[in-house]
């Protein structure tokens, strides 16, 4: 088979087709090759280091929360944050992982792993595994920390409280920022992991204290490892300092005379007393000096490593109960019948709509009958039986005398029966006073359409004197929050004006030591508006708030008759029926309460007192009132003379 | 044309024995010189590219490869003097060779990322595919010639395609589906210049045609799944459709690249190479981290060495002293052809992620010494030819 071998036109053609052919295959690639790299280099060269580089966010320290005289109520301590990127984790092993971090940090490893399973939809959003971690603990991840990759330790900004539990629900809690907060946020700048404000004024005025969070970028290799330092870009801009209305002095009294009010009640035999609420307000601008409510909590369960046993009565509806509910801001969402402090609301609207004149007696009996079937009304004092002017009425807190006026609105007709209330809604009652935090409630007050709409049954939907008369001593259906009793009692004391509450006062530059702080904004009060009422109807009612406290029959005479500054105000005895132990339907408790302000005349401090469950006005509410002027005009008052007057 | 007149007497051979010096001057420079400076510069890119890759060994690869770029000049020197009549006379012996080698592999090799390539040697692995690659040419080449003469006929042409699908299957079973797609260049490229005719040629083109559709959509249309998912994802998926996934690799290998620009980031500066966003930037996808680190220019020196050495390789098809030599040329020729073109088109996005190593710069010692073998052979073929004899 051997032949001479020849390159025969054949091969030769086939030789040149396949040069043809690797020409074209190098051309093919220098044509790539030019278009990716010079053609489009630069946009390759940007992927290239965006794929390297990794954006951190850096948090802000959060402005600090001041009083008005500039006292720290809520500032910041440094903590370590241990961060978990998920994308980083192996696949493989990231449960032993999440097990031994767990053990780490004292966590449940169960929760660790749910939170990392929910993570992994967005693994370029790091969690938040545990703030304010251990000397020991940093110290271990930092040694270990090519066993825990993922895992990043950061510095962090802890909430810290130097008065422990003062005005703890008027201040609220921060927290890492929820699922559905952020998708609402998202465009302000907010992003996961971000601490927000979740309630009170944190909440409110979050925009001011958060700061701008900085920049850094960080080189990192393909999975995740940190091949430099952290790279400014953007330097945090700390949050800014937020003065209140709030002084703390004066908070600090009222929580005190909340705890002394409960003490009375106890004392008076009244051992359900377990709570309450006061309310100290500038009558002139509505400026909140104090906002307390009892029973309270200490801010601080919320900041760094979170237990649930301390958490629950904040955030579990059980536990809460069993505490009777320490979060919730009794002054601005409690809700309660106002009792006789809400007469002067009947006063005015009866003297404004001529159903009676202050100064034309009318009689104040033991009891009366309104209506066809002759129901019979009690006055709460079966002693007294003569004929009373409104300042007497109001002094002596005769029921009787009301119920005459509720029932002369009764019997006006359907017109008529909704003018009381009216002049309610006038006065701020049925809706939020506007104060600037969170979580108000509205209140009631009750109106024929609404127990139309309301209730189901003709019974229940009908509108009886009953309902009227009820109403004119502030019980029944009625429910107001002692917010809104301060806010209206802050008109009496200024001469009709109704004042909008506020707690913020000034957004402030955190001044660094010595430096003289740079307000950038002022928050000023909502200008006071006139209720309209008349100043003669007005001044009757203010000389029966001054006889409550001095005259001779007034319910609260024993408390602020030999005070040196002169208190007006009422007393109030509200039947609620509360739930408590035993009584499988509630029982009815008398809600103590007592409104008023000081001095009489040129009022400065309106104070609004209520304790749950705590008897009569004038021994319980009243003199815990009383501390909270005491404290304001740094005048001590004699001692207190209880009576069980309502 | 040149004719090839010598009668088959020992006289090359003698030539090699007495007169070394004549053999010499015989060899193909340019081809040679091209070769070295291939082997330089892929031990050049190498040792950028793997600066990083071992902490506190700089040179860990490069003294490797340079070990193995000195065992490949042995190879090289034996090949290129070892007469290609030994191969073509005992081509069977070539085939069983070659066939053992890949069934060895299946049997004994341990696996590696689940692929059975390597056999492990003790001191080092050898990857007997690569060398292979030489032998398979040899041999179907060795049944080719011997067969068909001038003309090819079907039956020549289904005998080779069985004699060729063997080793084919066998490497395609390790699992490594490029250098399978290479073997089958070779084929086709042996069938080519052995002197198929071109309707014989067309219906090799429609048989892989419908091979390549049977496999990726006829057979798993039925339930038969021929490739893993993966293979299929690597040979159709385009590089945006999952970037974390299978196509992550490419969509990195594109922008190593592309950021590489005119003259590169430089060593220090190349990190999609250095911070291992590339992965395999030492063996599959080197000629990204070289395009990161050198830029075109480095990959323009690098992509004219190697059509330097095809121009030649052609060449020595032309000078070949008879048609054994210029088939089993053009064999080499072509699947050194085919491994550049996919190896570096797939880096670039436009040919299908297989594992096929690029010549003369991958990382691997048997790739290296079996490409110094590969254009021994051509050198020899070259030697031995009327090209260096008379010089015209």
């Amino acid at each position: 088979m051997r032949e001479p071998h020849r390159l025969t036109p054949q091969l030769a053609l086939r030789v040149g087709v396949l040069g043809v052919v690797a020409l074209v295959a190098f051309g093919i690639l220098f044509a790539r090759l030019w278009s990716l790299q010079v053609l489009s280099g630069d946009e390759y060269l940007n992927a290239a280091q965006n794929n390297q580089l990794r954006l951190v966010r850096l948090e802000a320290p959060r402005g600090p929360i001041l009083d008005r005289n500039g006292r720290v109520l809520v500032s910041n301590v440094a903590g370590t944050a241990v961060k978990l990127w998920v994308g980083d984790m192996p696949e493989k092993g990231r449960n032993a992982l999440v097990r031994r971090l767990a053990t780490v940090l004292g966590l449940s490893p169960r929760r660790l792993a749910r939170a990392v399973d929910e993570q992994l939809s967005d693994p370029l959003t790091p969690i938040t595994v545990k703030t304010s971690v251990g000397e020991a603990q940093v110290k271990y991840l930092y040694e270990h920390r090519a066993e825990f990759p993922g895992v990043e330790i950061v510095q962090t900004y802890l909430r810290h409280y130097p008065y422990k539990a003062l005005a703890a629900q008027l201040l609220g809690y921060v927290g890492e920022i929820s699922a559905e907060e952020l998708e609402r946020l998202r465009k302000d700048g907010y992003r996961a992991g971000d601490t927000i404000g979740k309630t009170g004024i944190e909440a409110a005025y979050d925009a001011y204290l958060r700061g701008v969070p900085g920049l850094a970028q960080i080189t990192v290799d393909s999975l995740g490892r940190p091949q430099s330092s952290l790279e400014l870009r953007q330097e945090a801009r700390a949050g800014n300092a937020l003065r209140l209305t709030i002084d703390v002095r004066i908070q600090r009294a009222a929580e005190e005379a909340l705890r002394y009010g409960i003490e009375l009640a106890h004392a008076n035999d009244h051992w359900a007393a377990n709570g309450g609420a006061i309310v100290a307000l500038d009558p002139r601008d509505g400026a909140v000096l104090a906002l307390a409510s009892s029973p309270s909590y200490r801010p601080s369960v919320f900041v760094g490593r979170l237990d649930r046993r301390k958490l629950a009565p904040l955030l579990d509806e059980e536990a809460a109960r069993r505490a009777n509910y320490p979060g919730l801001n009794r002054a601005i969402a409690g809700l309660y019948p106002p009792g006789s402090t809400w007469k002067p609301v009947t006063a005015l609207a009866g003297m404004q709509e001529h159903v009676f004149s202050a100064y034309d007696p009318l009689p104040c009996t033991p009891v009366a009958y309104y209506g066809l079937d002759r129901q019979k009304f009690r006055n709460w004092n079966p002693y007294v039986n003569r004929p009373m002017t409104l300042p007497e009425a109001l002094a002596e807190s005769c029921d009787t005398y009301f119920y005459e006026i509720g029932n002369r609105f009764y019997l006006q007709g359907s017109e008529g029966r909704v003018r009381m209330q009216q002049w309610a809604r006038r006065f701020g009652f049925g809706s939020p006073t506007g104060i600037d935090i969170a979580g108000e409630e509205p209140g009631l007050v009750p109106t024929p359409e609404w127990r139309r709409k309301t209730f189901t049954s003709d019974w229940d939907r009908a509108w009886n004197p009953g309902d009227s008369i009820q109403l004119s001593i502030g019980q029944k259906d009625l429910l107001v929050t002692p917010l809104q009793m301060a806010a209206f009692y802050a008109m009496l004391a200024n001469g009709g004006n109704i004042v909008t509450p506020y707690l913020a006062s000034a957004v402030e530059q955190p001044g660094s030591r010595g430096s003289p702080r740079l307000v950038l904004k002022r928050f000023a009060p909502k200008p006071p508006r006139p209720a309209g009422v008349d100043p003669a109807a007005l001044a009757a009612v203010r000389d029966g708030l001054w006889r409550a406290t001095h005259s001779i029959n007034g319910t609260a005479s024993g408390v602020f008759g030999s005070y040196e500054i002169p208190i007006s105000g009422k007393t109030g005895t509200a039947e609620k029926v509360v739930p408590l132990p035993g009584y499988p339907a509630g029982h009815l408790e008398d809600q103590s309460w007592w409104c008023g302000w000081g001095p009489s005349e040129a009022a400065r401090l309106v104070v609004c007192a209520l304790i749950e469950n705590g008897g009569h006005g004038s021994a319980a509410a009243a003199p815990a009132a009383l501390r909270v002027f005491e404290r304001f005009f740094n005048r001590k008052a004699p001692a207190p003379v209880l009576t069980e007057s309502d | 044309m040149i004719e090839v007149a010598q009668p088959r007497s020992a006289a090359p051979r003698a030539r090699v024995g007495a007169m070394p010096i004549a053999f010499l001057r015989r060899l193909d420079w340019i081809l040679l010189a091209a070769t070295l400076a291939l082997a330089g510069y892929g031990l050049w890119a190498i040792a950028g590219i793997t600066r990083y890759d071992v902490p506190g060994d700089e040179h860990y690869y490069v003294v490797r490869q340079a070990i193995a770029l000195a065992v490949g000049l042995v190879g090289f020197a034996v090949a290129t003097i070892v007469p290609l009549d030994l191969a073509r006379r005992y081509w069977k012996l070539v085939y069983l060779a070659t066939l053992g080698l890949m069934t060895l592999v299946i049997v004994a090799a341990e696996a590696i990322r689940g692929s059975r390539r390597w056999l492990d040697l003790g001191v080092i692995q050898f990857q007997p595919s690569e060398l292979g690659k030489v032998l398979f040419v040899l041999a179907i080449a060795g049944f080719l010639v011997q067969r068909a003469g001038r003309t090819v006929q079907w039956r020549t042409l289904a005998a080779a395609l069985g004699l060729g699908a063997a080793p084919v299957l066998l490497v395609f079973l390790q699992p490594d589906l490029g250098t399978a797609l290479v073997y089958a260049a070779a084929l086709a490229a042996v069938l080519f210049f052995v002197g198929a005719r071109w309707r014989q040629l067309l219906a090799l083109v429609a048989l892989a045609v419908f091979i390549a559709l049977s496999v990726l959509w006829l057979l798993p249309s039925v339930g038969i799944e021929v490739l893993e998912p993966y293979q299929v994802a690597r040979l159709t998926l385009d590089p945006n459709a999952d970037p974390s996934g299978v196509t992550y690799n490419l969509n990195q290998s594109i922008t190593a690249v592309g950021s590489g620009g005119l003259t590169g980031r430089g060593v220090s500066g190349a990190t999609q190479t250095n911070l291992d966003y590339l992965p395999e930037h030492a063996t599959d996808f080197v000629f990204a981290s070289l395009a990161e680190q050198r830029g075109f220019v480095g990959c323009s020196i690098l992509l004219l060495l190697y059509l330097l050495l095809v121009w030649r390789g052609l060449r020595v098809i032309t000078v070949s002293r008879d048609l054994y030599g210029a088939v089993v040329a053009g064999g080499l020729v072509f699947a050194f052809l085919f491994q550049v073109f996919v190896n570096v088109g797939m880096t670039m996005g436009i040919a299908p992620v297989t594992g096929i190593p690029l010549p003369f710069v991958t990382v691997g010692g048997s790739a290296i010494v079996a490409n110094l073998v590969l254009v021994g052979v051509l050198q020899g073929i070259h030697a031995r030819g009327h090209a260096g004899a008379s010089a015209p």
